[in-house]
C-alpha cells in the first residue's frame, strides 16, 4: 500500500515531503496540545524542519519527520545491538555505532551480583537498552529492565552473523508480523534480533541459511517490500544450489 | 537518475542520491559536463585534537579529477567549509565531527558550484540536521557586458570575470560570494540578482529530488 500524501495508515498520517528550513506549523496559544518529534525545530513561534524527509503525524498530534538515514544518534529507551570493545574498571566500553562509545556497568546483566560478576570478551554482542543518551554525555546500556528481569536482552550465543542495515530498513523488520519475514519463516528457521542502531544479529542452522537470511533483508535496502518478496526464493534456491 | 532542465537559459542539472553504499550520504551531481560527487559522513567519531565542546567539528576535502591536490583545491574546500558552517546546526552534536569528501569527476569549468551543489544533496541524503538547504549559481561577464549564467569552459576563457554565489533557500540570502575578475559594482548586482532568480529553480530541483527518493516509501504490514 503507497503511503500517499493525506493517507492515514496505523494512525500514522502522511502529510508531505519536508526540506531542512520548511514551516510546517505556526504555533498559537490555542494550539498548545502538539508533540514535536524528531527532525522538528520550534524557534519564534514557528516550527521548522532541520531534516530532509516525510513530515508524519500521528493520532495524538505528534508530528515528525520521518529520514532514510544510516548514522544512528542514540536516544533513551532503544534497543541496540553493541560490540564489547573492552573493560575499563567495572565497566565495559560497547561500540553501537554511534559518535560516541556507550558504557555498560558488569552487575546490570541477569544473575550478576558482586560476587558473580558478567564476563565478557572484546568481540562479543550485546543486545542492550540505552538507559540515558542526550548530546552531553556518553551513552549508558543496561540488559536488564526496571523489573531486574531479562526480558530477552543480554549477550548474544555464539554462531550467529551481524550486519548494518540503514535505519528505515530496521525500523521496518523490528515487526515481528512483517510479511517478508513470515515468507522467510516458511522455508527457514531462524533467530533474529534487530537494533535501533541498523544493526541486526540472525542465528539459523545452518552458515548458508544465514546468508540467505541477510541477503534478503539487504536487499530492501534497493527494492520495495513487494519486490523483495518476489525475489527471495530465488535467493533461496540459488544458495541452496551452491552449497 | 534525476535530470531536470531548470530553464532554457542554464545548463542541465542531474542528480543521482545515495550513490556510495559506505557513506551515510552521498550525491552525485552534475551541471552540463561538470560532475562532482559528494559524500557526507557524520556526525561521528572525532580525534581529540578537534573536538569542540559545544559544536560539531566540520571538515571539507576536495579532490580534483587529476594531479595533486594543491592550493586552488584547498581555496574550494575553505569556501565549501564557510558555506555548510552556516547552514549546518553544529550545537546539537557537540564532540563529533562531520566530513565532506568532494572528488571532482569532471571538469568544464563549473567546479565551486557543482561541488558546493553535491555538497548539499548529500547533506540532504544523510539527514544532518540543517537550518535550510542552499543552491550555488555561477554567472560570468562577457567583454561585451552579457551575463551567463553557468557557462561553459569555453566561454569563462572568453569572459572577463565570473562571479559564484551561494544562497540559502529560505530567503534567499546569500551564504557566501568567490568572485574572479575585475567587476564594477553595477554589473556585481546585475549577477546578484540573476544568479538569485536561478537559484530557485536549483531549490526546486533539490524538492523534487527529495520527493522522488521517498515516493516509494510504502506502509508495511
Amino acid at each position: 500500500r503507497a503511503a500517499k500524501m493525506g493517507t492515514n495508515i496505523g494512525g500514522v498520517e502522511v502529510l508531505r515531503v519536508v526540506l531542512p528550513g520548511d514551516e510546517v506549523l505556526q504555533l498559537n496559544a490555542d494550539k498548545a496540545d502538539i508533540s514535536i518529534g524528531p527532525g522538528l525545530r520550534w524557534q519564534e513561534n514557528v516550527i521548522c524542519a532541520t531534516r530532509s524527509g516525510l513530515l508524519k503525524k500521528t493520532s495524538k498530534n505528534l508530528y515528525y519527520v520521518d529520514t532514510h538515514q544510516k548514522r544512528y544518534i542514540p536516544n533513551a529507551k532503544e534497543f541496540v545491538i553493541g560490540i564489547v570493545i573492552k573493560k575499563t574498571g567495572n565497566n565495559y566500553i560497547i561500540d553501537i555505532g554511534a559518535s560516541d562509545k556507550a558504557t555498560i556497568s558488569e552487575l546490570v546483566f541477569e544473575n550478576s551480583s558482586k560476587k558473580a560478576r558478567k564476563e565478557l570478551k572484546p568481540g562479543d554482542l550485546i543486545f542492550g537498552q540505552i538507559l540515558v543518551a542526550n548530546k552531553n554525555i556518553e551513552p549508558e546500556l543496561v540488559c536488564i529492565d526496571v523489573f531486574n528481569n531479562l526480558v530477552g536482552i543480554g549477550s548474544l550465543p555464539d554462531g550467529g552473523i551481524m550486519f548494518t542495515l540503514p535505519l528505515h530498513i530496521a525500523r521496518l523488520i523490528v515487526n515481528p508480523k512483517n510479511s517478508l519475514l513470515l515468507m522467510i519463516a516458511q522455508k527457514i528457521k531462524f533467530m533474529l534480533l534487530v537494533g535501533f542502531n541498523g544493526r541486526v544479529w540472525v542465528k539459523a542452522q545452518k552458515q548458508k541459511e544465514m546468508v540467505t537470511i541477510m541477503n534478503c533483508l539487504m536487499m530492501l535496502e534497493v527494492m520495495t517490500l513487494e519486490e523483495a518478496k518476489e525475489n527471495i526464493y530465488r535467493l533461496h534456491t540459488s544458495n541452496s544450489k551452491n552449497f | 537518475m534525476h535530470i531536470c532542465y531548470s530553464s532554457s537559459k542554464m545548463a542541465k542539472h542531474a542528480c543521482q542520491l545515495n550513490f556510495l553504499s559506505r557513506s551515510d550520504g552521498s550525491a552525485l551531481y552534475s551541471i552540463g559536463n561538470t560532475v562532482a560527487l559528494a559524500s557526507v559522513n557524520g556526525p561521528g567519531e572525532v580525534k581529540k585534537s578537534n573536538r569542540h565542546y559545544n559544536r560539531s567539528h566540520l571538515e571539507v576535502c576536495y579532490s580534483p579529477s587529476t594531479g595533486q591536490s594543491m592550493i586552488g583545491e584547498r581555496t574550494l574546500e575553505s569556501v565549501i567549509l564557510h558555506t555548510v558552517e552556516q547552514v549546518i546546526l553544529v550545537h546539537l552534536h557537540p564532540r563529533t565531527a562531520t566530513n565532506v569528501t568532494i572528488q571532482e569527476m569532471q571538469s568544464d569549468g563549473l567546479a565551486l558550484s557543482t561541488s558546493v551543489n553535491a555538497t548539499c544533496l548529500a547533506l540532504l541524503d544523510a539527514g544532518v540536521q540543517m537550518k535550510s538547504p542552499f543552491a550555488a549559481v555561477t554567472c560570468c561577464l562577457t567583454p561585451s557586458g552579457t551575463i551567463i549564467i553557468e557557462p561553459t569552459e569555453a566561454e569563462l576563457k572568453e569572459s572577463e570575470a565570473l562571479a559564484t554565489f551561494v544562497f540559502d533557500g529560505q530567503a534567499l540570502n546569500v551564504l557566501s560570494a568567490h568572485q574572479e575578475g575585475c567587476l564594477d559594482s553595477e554589473n556585481f548586482y546585475a549577477c546578484l540578482r540573476k544568479c538569485q532568480t536561478a537559484a530557485k529553480d536549483v531549490l526546486n530541483f533539490y524538492r523534487r529530488i527529495m520527493e522522488e527518493k521517498y515516493s516509494s516509501d510504502k506502509s508495511y504490514n
